[in-house]
């Protein structure tokens, strides 16, 4: 039934094929509902939202249970809370962790459970899924207990590069209605194989290898255990008392790039035990460790792009890779293009501030071109009820965030030259700071240059004379005539600094654009025509 | 029958931001990629350039064009910031191939280069309080339509304090028969208090 992709249908045949699809995607989940497990390290938030909750932790059939660090239900004696916990105690007594985590794969890598998951894969046969999957993944793999889980389809690989290869084939598949096929992957506990009879040779195989790997100390399980995955979260008194800090940092999930997500399970999936719903069942890879350092070390090698885990920022250097320590970068000061273009602009501001700030900006019509717009804004705050320095500039205020009135909206953006004039010289009288100027060009093209200045003004009449704004003021500019630039959009943004205590920050010697240029006196000034 | 835009209701108006936030509908022929995302901008088609001449269709046109830019960055903006915050690693499909962004004076050029750079910027959460647009002039742009857009709010990054920012994006639109893509040509960001960080 199922065809390359890129293969056109007619329609008729698209209408059986989908029928057929339906019918398919029925039995799956009849048969799925009574085999339910427990999917691996829930994702990030992204999915939550989606209303996958798939992905989170399934309805819990009582007949069958997915309980990968669980002794087997053949074995169990008493509560299982209570086993596990000495279950524990004996690993701890016997194994220091690093020997334990690393395994005795055959071949000498790191052994440990990955859970694929294909979202939505419920939509599809599991033969051609695979054999899809396998045309494009560059390492052969061994499936293991596939299964569909309410929307989604997924099976475990054992190795950690097979699992990173899988995760490349992402968004690298198609099925049959053209929609790209993600592929997810996340680190798993031990698929429960007691559960299901599986005579394959292929899992055969695969038992024969686990053997291997057989920690003798162990006893009462039915399947030779695996090195535990390390865990990314806490058990139950520590998650109780520090929620927040026992979340790994959910991460950026992207559908066509795997996420290497440690999840960030809410705290809700954590409380509300269900009556016999064992502790281990919603949580795969709770961990068997106190020392959480040695399997963050672990985790970081194999998925080199995922952040600090418990949400801690703070730098590691001799745990983490360089990539985990996520710093911003440093703020610098003006960007120009070319020194060609940085002079052009900043012989236009000069010019362009002298007249704004003449006492007669009628002199800026010569600026703009006929058809040149322009708008304000000042910030929205609705906290701010003591009247502001702002005030004057509220009523010319264009915030499309909260105003809706399209007839203001039209009104607010200022268009053809004249009108902008006017509406400039209806504004408070000014004087800038020169000195305190920041440009950055952020685009520059052979028709255009783009490019903000950020600086200082001060009020200079009026009841707010003396105090000081800060503004952005964003400019596109055509090549005019004389080697001077004509505005096409003019945007402003005014804000009160003394809010933020930044506005000292501004007048500090701090390097601005001006900087290298002599900067107008006050008698000069006066001096130029208007 | 699609109703001229001025006249939608806000229903309608509603209804179509849904509509094109979460597209759903057929793939376009040129379609190569399989279904939509929703890192996406998609506002309807553009309209055809109306006969130049009289000061009436230039103001027509114009306010056609004030209500595209106002429409695709009230769609951006909220796509672009819950994509920053939520979904990073899809944050440059929202990019041109060769866009620039200049963040707190440091250049970044071209996807790749973007990419590594989202990548290595902390998590974050955006709060936008100011949103304001203009449809950039043709002459500016040699009739490829563009939209400037400039933001304004909070941001706080994972392990840094929160700042005020500014931001700038030149959007250029993608005509399909049967809808517009925006995608960011330019990026400038700064923190308001640049020059104390």
């Amino acid at each position: 039934m199922s065809l390359p992709s890129g293969h056109t249908m007619g329609h008729t045949d698209q209408v059986a094929q989908r029928r057929a699809r339906c019918s398919d995607i029925y039995q799956r989940r009849l048969s799925s509902r009574s085999e339910k497990v427990n999917p691996g390290i829930h994702s990030s938030s992204h999915q939550q939202q989606d209303g996958e909750a798939a992905m989170h932790g399934a309805h819990m059939d009582s007949s069958v249970r997915y309980t990968p660090y669980a002794i087997s239900p053949y074995n169990r004696k008493g509560s299982f809370r209570k086993q596990d916990q000495t279950h524990v105690n004996m690993e701890r007594e016997q194994k220091p962790p690093q020997r334990r985590m690393e395994g005795n794969m055959p071949d000498g890598t790191l052994g440990s459970w990955f859970k694929i998951t294909v979202p939505f894969g419920i939509k599809y046969n599991e033969k051609w899924l695979l054999n899809l999957i396998r045309n494009e993944c560059s390492v052969p793999f061994i499936p293991v207990e596939f299964h569909y889980e309410n929307m989604h389809a997924s099976f475990f690989v054992e190795n950690a590069s097979i699992a990173y290869a899988l995760k490349n084939v992402s968004g690298k598949i198609w099925d049959e209605d053209n929609e790209k096929i993600s592929i997810f992957v996340n680190p798993a506990g031990i698929p429960h194989f007691a559960q299901k009879e599986l005579k394959s040779e292929k899992v055969e195989k695969i038992k024969l290898a686990m053997n291997q790997q057989c920690d003798v100390s162990q006893e009462a399980l039915d399947i030779q255990r695996l090195p535990f995955y390390p865990d990314m979260m806490t058990r139950d008194t520590k998650m109780a008392s520090n929620p927040g800090k026992c979340m790994a940092a959910s991460l950026h999930v992207h559908e066509e790039n795997i996420p290497m997500v440690m999840s960030a399970v809410g705290m809700d999936k954590w409380k509300g035990t269900e009556p016999g719903e064992k502790c281990a069942d919603r949580s795969p890879v709770c961990t068997t460790f106190s020392d959480n350092s040695s399997n963050i070390n672990s985790i970081l090698e194999l998925f080199p792009k995922l952040l600090c885990l418990d949400g801690q920022q703070s730098p590691r250097p001799t745990l983490c890779g360089t990539e985990a320590h996520k710093t911003l970068p440093t703020c610098k000061g003006s960007f120009f293009g070319s020194e060609m273009l940085k002079n052009l602009v900043l012989q236009f501001l000069q010019q362009y501030y002298l007249i704004y700030d003449s006492g007669d900006r009628q002199g800026l019509l010569s600026a703009y071109h006929d058809e040149a717009c322009f708008s304000l804004s000042i910030p929205f705050n609705p906290e701010d009820s003591a009247p502001s320095s702002l005030c004057k500039y509220f009523k010319d205020s264009r915030n499309i965030k909260i105003l809706k009135d399209p007839y203001l909206k039209g009104e607010l953006l200022r268009h053809t030259k004249r009108d902008i004039v006017d509406s400039l010289s209806a504004l408070p009288k000014t004087q800038h700071d020169l000195s305190s100027f920041l440009v950055d060009m952020w685009c520059q093209t052979e028709w255009m240059l783009c490019f903000s200045v950020n600086g200082v003004f001060k009020e200079v009449e009026g009841q707010s004379q003396g105090s000081v704004l800060a503004f952005t003021r964003t400019f596109i500019a055509t090549p005019g005539s004389s080697s001077s630039l004509c505005i096409v959009n003019d945007k402003l943004f005014v804000w009160d600094t003394s809010h933020q205590g930044t506005q000292s920050a501004l007048f500090t010697l701090v390097p601005t654009a001006f900087s290298s240029v002599p900067a107008f006196s006050q008698e000069q000034q006066k001096m130029l025509p208007s | 029958m699609r109703k001229c835009r001025s006249h939608w209701s806000q229903g309608d108006r509603e209804r179509h931001q849904r509509r094109s936030y979460y597209y759903e509908g057929p793939h376009t022929s040129h379609s190569s990629c399989g279904g939509r995302t929703r890192e996406e901008v998609v506002t309807p088609p553009l309209p055809e350039h109306a006969a130049v001449g009289s000061p009436m269709a230039m103001s027509v046109d114009f306010k056609t064009y004030v209500d595209q830019a106002c429409r695709a960055a009230e769609e951006f903006v909220n796509i672009y910031y819950e994509t920053m915050d939520k979904r990073r690693r899809a944050l440059t499909r929202l990019y041109l191939d060769k866009a620039t962004l200049i963040w707190n004076g440091n250049a970044v050029s071209g996807l790749d280069a973007l990419n590594n750079f989202f990548d290595t910027l902390p998590s974050s959460e955006f709060q936008v309080n100011m949103l304001d647009c203009q449809p950039v002039h043709e002459q500016a742009t040699q009739s490829q339509t563009t939209v400037l857009v400039v933001t304004s709010g909070t941001v706080k990054f994972d392990g840094n304090k929160q700042h005020y920012f500014n931001q700038n994006f030149l959007l250029t639109a993608q005509s399909t028969p049967n809808n517009t893509v925006w995608k960011i040509a330019s990026d400038c960001f700064r923190f308001q208090d640049w020059s104390s960080s």
